[in-house]
């Protein structure tokens, strides 16, 4: 798709799990990444002050840091603007993710993940990197109304001003928008942004990316709970 | 037994204050009794003393040591107020005591009375003798026989000289003398001093004589006799007797001026005879209070051992007096002769005149001023006594009934601290105070703490234990993937699904584990919005029809807005949770009928489905978290989170969740009360 097989895309995987940091590097290899794994938030700092991964993989916490994934990510973010980063922790609390998205992560995934689903979300990341710098491809474009969203650039605007969404909240909306007026429930909705998260999950996903339309627009009423059923699109 | 009884009979042991108060003024009486005594009896001796000084006013008549015998013919002289009219009639006289029988050696019947006033002796003789046999004219006292009475009165210079009355016509008479003449023969001659009047009665007659005092010494001697020969009384012969014993005049004035009024002073002499008298003693007036004095019978002394009156008309006997006549001043009680009621306090206190006591000096006072004091005292102290129990009781039971109420209250709220809901509430009533009761509800709480910490321990052991075995569990999952991915042999494959099963089972086991503290940190986030909850209903219950095909549902709620203050999505959540374990419990074809109702102040949204019924001992506990329940209809595991969500959600909406069967017992019934905003 999005990306290019022939330039291997490093990753970097700080994990203090042993066994779990094999198993991610081995399944990512695989896919034909170049895995580099590190067990703390040292040894990762060390190796990336002299070279940047395309992409890393932290656990939030490290070893004894409980918080040390936070913090290196933010020392990332300070040496680079654009690193993509996946958080990946066994925490499963909002709090968690709201911190890690916030800090300028791009995806927050739980170690209930699978492997493929890893795999898929790395690649869904690398594309939207990649999509960044090719032209517009009109079969990946949605609109409806004020709505644009670029599934392949996986940008979104509303009224033409962009609304940054994390990327659950991106297929969220675009599963909603794809069908307007048709309702989506939950397990549709997780489904379609390909993760496993529960009811409440969605619900605050669904809260927090309303938050971020409104926003822009305070009159926005587009995305309308379905109460005992879901959620769907209103133009 | 009720603290209230037991404090209500602990209080009525108070009532020992009013017999207490009894006692009291028992001993008040018997003090008060003793200071009367001894008050009356200085006034006496103080009396008795002012009258030795002037013993020419008490005694008319010399001392005369012998003592006055009746029945040698000596004469007590009542005191007469006035003089009476001569007409044969005593009624005017004024004497209380009747005249006193003379003695008679043949049944002759005649009584004799003695009175005198300033100037006059007075003499009544009743005779029964009905046949009256007339003096004949110029009688022959010696020979002839007739109806007469015999007097002989020793005259001031000691000669005794015989009189007597008899007449042939009833009426005003004179006494007769007898002069022995000088040739020896005897007359009779009218003594115009000496007037008595003879009046026929129906048994007889009386005569009533007039003597000037001037014409009597102080010896009197009277006879009756019959013409048939029968007499009674005292002939002159007898020559001890016919002694005068009078009343002193004036003695009575003398002593007035010493009395107070309500005392009864008398003088009386070696005899006990009465000198004179003055005062009188108080009427009881019984009718003053009569209902006032109905706890008498609490205190009345017992009198029935006393001593009744001794007072005769004519003398006072008792032991005072003899005391008082033997030279001692003493002091008694006594039963007056009027009726059972009256007591009588009577002091004697001797006349001594150059060292020989001569006679008494009786006052006599009437114990019903004493009584008023009691009364006046115990009336009080009753009242006094009364309110004071009457107090300890309304106290004591007000006291006990506040007790039994706070205990109540803190028996209600131990009993409820732990709530149909699951939640421990922490605060007992009562635990600022510091008394045990106090101590009691802290206590208690400290308890309720411990209770508390343990259930949230167990709250959130769901959470750690779902966070700590994520990791391992990421561990095992990852390896089977990476294990697929490299590839299996197919003889190997059942074993990798086999596990692969194994581990999506033990994932969906953690994600409900720690399903709960996500919810908790959600409903923190949760924002409170005003929402209608019967539309909410409405649609929701529509997306259940088509989610839950095999159950019928039935919705009934307000048609108007049932606007609630909260966050719908959770609203919607808790929902799910109830529709889901109703769900879980209903046979295919049941009913699950939701109800919205708008209760005081509370919505009431309750779900009830077909199916079996609760065990009674699970309805408090299905609200906890993890709480394992009944095995449901299909395999998923449950933790009962879902009912512990739905009391989350609850008491952020300030309510609470309820869990019953229905009362058919097919079926059960969960509640969740949300108040109005």
């Amino acid at each position: 798709m999005g990306y290019d097989p022939a330039v291997k895309k490093s990753i970097a995987i700080v994990e203090d799990e042993a066994a779990l940091r094999e198993n991610y590097a081995a399944a990512l290899a695989r896919h034909g990444y170049q895995v580099k794994t590190y067990a703390n938030r040292k040894l990762a700092m060390q190796a990336f002050t002299t070279r940047l991964p395309d992409l890393a993989i932290i656990d939030i916490s490290l070893e004894d840091e409980a918080e040390g994934g936070f913090d290196l990510c933010r020392d990332l973010r300070a040496m680079s603007a654009e690193l993509p980063m996946i958080f990946l922790t066994a925490r499963d609390s909002e709090l968690d993710a709201v911190s890690g998205l916030r800090l300028g992560a791009d995806d927050f995934l739980t170690k209930d993940v699978s492997l493929p689903h890893l795999a898929a979300r790395v690649a869904a990341l690398f594309r939207r990197i990649d999509a960044l710098r090719l032209p517009q491809n009109a079969a990946d474009m949605v609109r409806r109304g004020a709505l644009v969203m670029d599934s392949g650039k996986m940008q979104t605007t509303w009224n033409g001003k962009p609304v940054t969404l994390s990327l659950t909240e991106f297929w969220i909306v675009h599963a909603l928008a794809l069908n307007p007026g048709h309702v989506k429930n939950r397990q549709q909705l997780m489904d379609a942004a390909n993760v496993v998260l529960d009811d409440s999950t969605i619900t605050s996903h669904i809260k927090r990316l309303r938050r971020k339309f409104l926003e822009i627009d305070p009159a926005f009423d587009a995305v309308q709970t379905v109460y005992g059923m879901g959620y769907r699109w209103v133009e | 037994m009720s603290i209230r009884l037991q404090l209500l009979i602990v209080a009525l042991t108070t009532l020992i204050l009013p017999w207490a108060g009894c006692q009291y003024a028992r001993e008040l009486e018997d003090a008060l009794r003793v200071s009367q005594e001894n008050a009356l009896e200085s006034t006496a001796d103080t009396i008795a003393l002012a009258l030795s000084a002037q013993p020419a006013r008490v005694f008319r008549a010399p001392e005369d040591p012998r003592p006055y015998v009746e029945e040698q013919g000596d004469l007590y002289v009542y005191a007469l107020r006035s003089p009476p009219l001569l007409d044969g009639y005593r009624e005017d006289w004024g004497i209380a005591a009747d005249p006193k029988r003379l003695p008679s050696a043949d049944g002759y019947g005649a009584r004799l009375q003695v009175g005198s006033t300033d100037r006059y002796l007075f003499l009544y003789v009743e005779v029964d003798d009905p046949h009256f046999a007339a003096e004949p004219a110029n009688p022959d006292p010696e020979k002839d026989r007739f109806d007469r009475i015999d007097m002989t009165l020793e005259q001031p210079d000691g000669s005794l000289e015989s009189y007597f009355f008899a007449t042939g016509a009833p009426g005003l008479i004179e006494a007769q003398r007898m002069i022995i003449q000088s040739d020896g023969t005897a007359r009779v001659a009218s003594e115009p001093r000496i007037q008595a009047y003879w009046l026929e009665t129906a048994g007889g007659y009386h005569l009533e004589a007039r003597v000037p005092l001037a014409l009597v010494e102080s010896r009197l001697w009277i006879e009756a006799r019959e013409a048939s020969g029968r007499k009674a009384g005292f002939a002159v012969d007898s020559a001890e007797g016919g002694r005068l014993f009078m009343a002193t005049s004036g003695l009575g004035e003398l002593l007035a001026t010493f009395i107070r009024a309500g005392t009864r002073a008398t003088v009386v002499d070696a005899n006990g005879l009465k000198l004179g008298t003055a005062g009188a003693l108080r009427a009881a007036d019984l009718e003053d209070d009569p209902g006032g004095t109905w706890y008498r019978r609490f205190v009345t002394v017992d009198t029935s051992s006393w001593p009744i009156q001794g007072s005769l008309p004519d003398r006072i006997t008792g032991k005072s007096i003899a005391a008082a006549l033997a030279g001692r001043p003493a002091a008694e009680w006594l039963r007056a002769t009027g009726g059972a009621q009256d007591l009588l306090l009577l002091a004697a206190a001797p006349i001594a005149v150059d060292g020989r006591t001569r006679g008494a000096v009786v006052l006599e006072q009437s114990g019903d001023q004493l009584l008023d004091l009691r009364d006046r005292a115990l009336a009080h102290l009753f009242d006094l006594t009364l309110l004071a129990t009457a107090l300890a009781v309304v106290f004591a039971f007000s006291l006990a009934t506040f007790i039994s109420v706070r205990i109540g209250r803190l028996r209600t709220a131990a009993d409820s601290a732990v709530g149909n809901d699951g939640r421990i509430r922490l605060e007992m009533p009562e635990s600022g105070r510091a008394d045990e009761i106090g101590a009691l509800a802290r206590a208690f709480e400290r308890l309720l703490a411990r209770l508390n910490e343990h259930a949230r321990y167990l709250r959130t052991l769901g959470g750690k234990l779902s966070h700590e075995l994520r990791t391992p569990l990421s561990i095992v999952r990852s390896s089977l993937d990476n294990l697929e991915s490299e590839g299996v042999r197919g003889d190997q494959r059942g074993y990798l699904t086999r596990a692969r099963e194994g581990t999506v089972r033990l994932q969906s086991i953690l994600a409900a584990l720690g399903a709960a503290s996500r919810v908790e940190e959600s409903i923190q986030q949760a924002e409170r919005v005003s929402f209608d909850l019967g539309e909410l209903l409405r649609a929701a219950v529509a997306g259940y029809r088509d989610a839950f095909p095999d159950a019928r549902f039935m919705l009934e709620a307000p048609a108007d807005g049932c606007l609630l203050r909260g966050a719908p999505e959770l609203i919607a959540q808790m929902l799910d949770k109830l529709i889901e374990n109703a769900v879980d419990f209903t046979p295919a074809g049941g009913t699950i009928a939701l109800k919205l109702v708008r209760a005081g102040s509370n919505y009431e949204l309750s779900v009830e489905n077909d199916g079996p019924s609760i065990p009674d001992a699970m309805l408090g506990r299905l609200f906890e978290s993890l709480f394992e329940h009944r095995q449901g209809s299909d395999e998923n595991p449950h933790f009962g989170l879902g009912l512990y969500i739905v009391r989350l959600i609850a008491e952020f909406h300030d309510g609470r969740a309820l869990a019953a069967n229905r009362p058919d017992g097919r079926g059960a019934a969960f509640t969740v009360i949300l108040p109005l905003i």
